[in-house]
């Protein structure tokens, strides 16, 4: 009977990360906005520097990477934003289980629904500026370290303004601070791969500010919202 | 709870006695700040001699560097203040972080330009990606960040202990930032300026370095007492002691 | 100091185009920053002061005996 009614950890992570997928599955237009702004971005570098292949080549990763975060943070104030209207994220600050791991999954299922569609059309983006296919891997492996990253990260920013009414402008004046160091190791691994130089080093330092994120960034997500939302 | 503070400290933390005293503080410590200031800016403009390389040009350095000790050391006391509001909720420490803030904005925004000026007849350009002119930007952008957030919420009080929690992520976050930048640097192999190179200092230019590091410090005192006197009445607007004021001044 | 002196030390060595925007950029940031509490402060007590005055007379109309007006308009919704 206790076991019905208190339902363990596991299944309680699980439940929240299938119900924020399938909310996210039924918005799927949605979803597809972050890809289709990269997709007229990375558009525009040609037409704004000329055609040229060797300075696309020269810019392809970190205009790639730029992009993708700012598709990053078109979806970011989104977060939350119905959870908070419809009441649920009360309901997850009241239930037995721990804050930090339920924002955990809920960072998680964002970053499943909005940067892994980036990471998959992120080689397409890469080709169009023609980035040589060597770097390809590295993109990608800088991608899966980095998107991440930004989503906890955001995911901490998002929740300090669940309070607040409008944080679109807000939320990236607050992250900007906050990726920097992002950016740089990640657009550091590129450029480095570019010039036939080992990338391994700020991949690494990528990997362990994500182990570190993964830890910290749910506890001061839980924390950030008690502050929030305590009235 | 408060046994361990002392027990002024925590008199102090009463918003009427904090106005009073911050009241008494504040035309001593601007009378002090425009004494000093004013002390420092002879010596520096006046009295130390012409730098044997950069001719009158470093007479910026009396300006910049004491603001840029200001923009970090008020980050400091934002960040101690937002740590001592969150944890014991105290209504005073939460105003001072949140007045601190535009303060420290301004001497960020200070360095920023008067580096920037320096650095055109210095280094030929008004800006380059250092790790120290990088770091001070995104300070910039933090304290931006930290009172935007504060303005945001219509209750100000969460704005506060929320703005407060985005500071104490600053504070983690402006080490990353520098090393990373010198690490992104060493990379690109870019700019290998030297801001201040281990050049020797001539003693005339020193002291009043360092009487307007205390001018700037005592300035901040003022301004903050002023700030905080501001928010304490906006707070407080429905407590008697502020009607009380209210009403005095409308007398005077 | 006589004149000559004064327009050396105003010329700065030839770099007064960077010296003294760069004073001035310091002194008006913080006399702004110095004045606007200030203000602030002024304006806080005056917007008060008004908020007491409609008070006191919405109190004296309600103890005054009108029909049409005194029931239920005690103290109005105080601003934050």
């Amino acid at each position: 009977m206790l076991d019905t009614r208190r339902p363990g950890l596991v299944h309680a992570c699980m439940a929240v990360l299938r119900r924020d997928l399938t909310l996210a599955w039924r918005q799927r237009g949605d979803m597809m906005l972050p890809v289709l702004y990269a997709l007229i971005v990375t558009s525009l570098f040609p037409f704004a520097l000329g055609p040229e292949s060797a300075l696309l080549r020269r810019i392809a990763g970190g205009a790639v990477l730029v992009t993708v975060l700012l598709a990053m943070l078109l979806a970011l104030d989104a977060m939350f934003r119905s959870d908070i209207e419809d009441g649920s994220l009360e309901q997850l600050m009241l239930a037995p289980q721990p804050l930090a791991l339920m924002m955990g999954m809920k960072i998680l299922a964002h970053w499943l629904a909005t940067a892994l569609p980036l990471i998959v059309i992120a080689p397409l983006l890469a080709g169009m500026l023609h980035l040589p296919g060597a770097v390809m891997p590295v993109l990608l492996a800088a991608l899966l370290l980095a998107t991440p990253l930004l989503s906890l990260l955001g995911g901490i920013l998002v929740a300090l303004t669940a309070g607040t009414r409008r944080s679109g402008m807000l939320l990236a004046l607050m992250l900007l601070p906050l990726c920097v160091p992002v950016v740089i190791f990640a657009a550091g691994a590129l450029a480095a791969a570019q010039e036939g130089l080992p990338w391994i080093a700020p991949i690494a330092w990528l990997g362990a500010a994500l182990v570190l994120a993964v830890v910290l960034a749910p506890l001061a997500c839980a924390a950030a919202l008690r502050i929030a939302l305590d009235s | 709870m408060a046994n361990w503070i002392p027990l002024w400290l925590h008199k102090l933390s009463s918003p009427p006695v904090f106005y009073r005293f911050a009241g008494v503080l504040r035309p001593w410590a601007i009378a002090l700040a425009v004494l000093l200031g004013l002390v420092a800016l002879y010596g520096g403009l006046v009295l130390a001699p012409p730098d044997y390389q950069q001719g009158d040009d470093y007479r910026i350095i009396f300006i910049h560097v004491p603001s840029a000790w200001m923009s970090l050391f008020i980050y400091g006391v934002m960040g101690v203040a937002a740590f001592i509001a969150l944890v014991w909720r105290i209504k005073l420490a939460e105003v001072v972080a949140m007045a601190s803030a535009p303060i420290g904005a301004a001497f960020t925004f200070i360095t920023l330009v008067t580096g920037s000026l320096w650095g055109v007849r210095m280094w030929g350009t008004w800006w380059t990606w250092d790790a120290r002119l990088t770091s001070e930007l995104v300070l910039l952008f933090l304290y931006l960040g930290v009172i935007a957030l504060y303005h945001s919420f219509e209750d100000r009080r969460q704005g506060a202990r929320t703005a407060a929690f985005l500071a104490l992520i600053g504070i983690v976050n402006v080490p990353i930032v520098h090393f990373s930048v010198v690490w992104w640097n060493t990379l690109h192999q870019g700019s290998t300026i030297k801001l201040l190179g281990p050049s020797t200092i001539a003693p005339g230019m020193v002291w009043p370095l360092l009487t307007m590091m205390v001018a700037t410090k005592l300035y901040y005192v003022a301004s903050l007492c002023s700030r905080a006197r501001a928010d304490l009445l906006a707070l407080e607007s429905g407590k008697d002691w502020v009607r009380q004021i209210a009403e005095n001044e409308v007398r005077g | 100091m006589n004149a000559a002196s004064l327009q050396s030390f105003l010329a700065m060595g030839g770099y007064a185009v960077y010296v003294w925007p760069a004073y001035g950029v310091f002194f008006i940031v913080l006399l702004i920053d110095w004045l606007a509490p200030q203000f602030r402060r002024r304006r806080l007590l005056r917007e008060l002061r008004a908020r007491m005055a409609r008070q006191g007379a919405r109190k004296e109309r309600a103890s005054s005996p009108s029909p049409l007006r005194g029931e239920g308009w005690g103290e109005g919704p105080r601003l934050p």
